[in-house]
């Protein structure tokens, strides 16, 4: 039993404290070591975040070179996947952008006047520039959701900057380093988006569930019977953790659970090059005096003439399209009335021609009978049973095969 | 096969391999996740270490498999020291494990590791949860867990084959 406990601890001993010519440490000594690293990355000293940020940018940067290879086997299968899809895609693409154009004059005209208002109510105006940024590192971890952009405090990104994939919401900055930043995306088990549904503006709030989608929690239950399948979420900037009016996904209520999930827009493991926001808070010197506000109006209004005249002209673009669509379409359809006329003479034709048919079936059916049955249908002398040949009545006996009416 | 000039370059980078496989795992998060399928990950680091620890511990050096685990938490984005320390406890199991056996086992072998991952798994979900606040799905981790184990007999078919061309 003795034995057994010594040869125990001489194992433990062994593989805690040996250490073989080729190790530098103990192994008792890393777990110290790593020990160590947990508890004082979680103090805020200068010292240790600039050690930990100098780290971070060699161990992203690394991990980006390590990553070309891979990177360039995915991006050559989605290359020759977007090749296949090319044309079909362009034609889609190209009816959306038409009727975006529109949508965005009135989306610039309802812009101008929400700036004019803010600026009237807060006393400053927030101008927001949005900078490109690449991701450098995208390695989905099976637990966290999160990229490595090339942009950081060097580019006044800071922690809760705004992350876009066009004009959607991708996730927000966690983490800053000197150029390089950590973004948290909306699917990590982490991220909370606090969102307004619409139809119904049904408040609520947004959690990632650690794969590809949101899930919609805490909300009124009363209130889950207005959300709609299909129904669009954007942020309603609650906390102001995120701006207001973001899209984010749109509903979807197939769940098997009963959960209330959302499709982000966005395709998060897509992501080659994003927006970074950076708002700035320029002090407004606008003041509500009389005069001051007439200098103003001119210009404002100078602003909304100007997009008027371009929506004015854009409908004046697509009106002569429309006509000229309109002048084909008229061409085609004398077309197709002269090909659908030449038709109903032809059938016209084989109408005709099948009755004909018809006729000689029923003639030759006739002639097959009538050396049948001639000899009961005829007339006879002596007994006036028949008929005379060449009547309808002979005739009629014959079809009949013989059989004389009463 | 292939045979080598001793202390030939490419020789010795021969010998490094596992250690070259580890960081590129750590910096390219190899776990096919990219296949898409639901759940599916598994730790390739944890299958490496354990068996280059248990069967051919001269040529592995633990101080690399400690800087491994603090890439690693950084490329992932975990507080730094979590991934190393639990790098560190696979050594030191897989180093108990090799002083206590006189005839080694594959399948005990196999199963003695399902132990580990699922403890140092077990360790890193309480640590992260408890003292870091992090929000995890277990289930991921329990998945992440059972295809460790499966994939650990698969991988250790190829590191054998690896150890006896490196023997000879």
């Amino acid at each position: 039993m003795a034995e057994g406990r010594d040869d125990f601890i001489i194992a433990i001993r062994s593989a805690f404290l040996n250490k073989s010519t080729k190790q530098k440490f103990s192994l008792l000594t890393l777990v110290f070591f790593s020990i160590f690293i947990i508890v004082l990355s979680n103090f805020n000293f200068k010292a240790i975040s600039l050690t930990k940020s100098v780290i971070k940018e060699i161990v992203y940067r690394s991990s980006f070179i390590v990553s070309i290879p891979e990177n360039f086997i995915k991006s050559s299968y989605l290359n020759i996947n977007e090749y296949t899809n090319f044309y079909k895609e362009f034609k889609i693409t190209k009816e959306e952008l038409d009727q975006l154009k529109s949508e965005n004059i009135s989306t610039k005209i309802i812009k101008s006047e929400n700036e004019e208002l803010k600026s009237l109510i807060d006393g400053y105006t927030v101008t927001s520039n949005k900078i490109l940024a690449k991701v450098i590192v995208d390695h989905e971890s099976p637990f966290l959701r999160s990229i490595i952009i090339n942009k950081g405090s060097k580019e006044r990104i800071k922690i809760g900057t705004n992350i876009y994939d066009r004009s959607y919401l991708v996730g927000r900055v966690i983490e800053v380093n000197y150029t390089s930043s950590r973004v948290l995306l909306l699917t990590d088990l982490n991220s909370n988006i606090p969102v307004s549904i619409t139809p119904g503006n049904v408040q609520a709030i947004v959690i990632g569930n650690g794969d590809k989608r949101g899930e919609i929690k805490y909300i009124k239950n009363d209130l889950i019977n207005k959300i709609d399948d299909k129904g669009i979420a954007y942020t309603s900037g609650t906390g102001s953790i995120f701006k207001s009016g973001i899209p984010v996904g749109t509903i979807d209520l197939k769940d098997e659970n009963e959960k209330i999930l959302i499709n982000f827009f966005s395709d998060f493991s897509q992501l080659k090059y994003v927006f970074a926001e950076i708002n700035d808070f320029v002090p407004t010197t606008l003041k509500i005096e009389e005069n001051d506000a007439a200098k103003i109006s001119p210009n404002t209004e100078q602003i909304k003439l100007d997009l008027i005249s371009d929506e004015l002209q854009i409908l004046e673009e697509s009106n002569t399209k429309f006509l000229e669509e309109n002048k084909e379409l008229n061409t085609l359809t004398n077309e197709l009335n002269r090909q659908i006329e030449a038709l109903k003479a032809e059938n016209n034709f084989q109408k005709k021609v099948i009755q004909k048919h018809n006729l000689d079936q029923e003639e030759l059916e006739f002639l097959r009978l009538n050396l049948i049955y001639s000899s009961r249908c005829q007339s006879k002398k002596l007994f006036s049973t028949g008929f005379k040949v060449g009547t309808p009545e002979y005739k009629e006996c014959i079809m009949r095969k013989g059989k004389i009416s009463d | 096969m292939i045979r080598f000039q001793k202390k030939n370059l490419l020789y010795k980078i021969y010998t490094w391999l596992p250690i070259l496989f580890l960081f590129i795992s750590v910096f390219n998060e190899f776990d096919l996740n990219y296949l898409n399928i639901d759940y599916f990950s598994f730790n390739f680091p944890f299958i490496l270490i354990f068996y280059f620890a248990l069967k051919a511990y001269q040529r592995f050096d633990y101080f690399l498999v400690f800087l491994a685990g603090l890439f690693n938490d950084t490329v992932v984005g975990l507080p730094l020291g979590i991934s190393s320390l639990s790098y560190i406890l696979i050594c030191i199991f897989a180093t108990y494990l090799r002083n206590i056996t006189i005839s080694p086992n594959l399948i005990k072998d196999w199963f003695y590791f399902l132990f580990i991952i699922s403890l140092i798994n077990s360790i890193n979900f309480s640590v992260l949860f408890l003292f870091f606040s992090y929000e995890l799905d277990i289930t991921l981790f329990i998945v992440n867990n059972f295809f460790t184990f499966l994939f650990y007999i698969v991988f250790s078919i190829f590191f054998k084959r690896y150890l006896k061309s490196l023997d000879d």
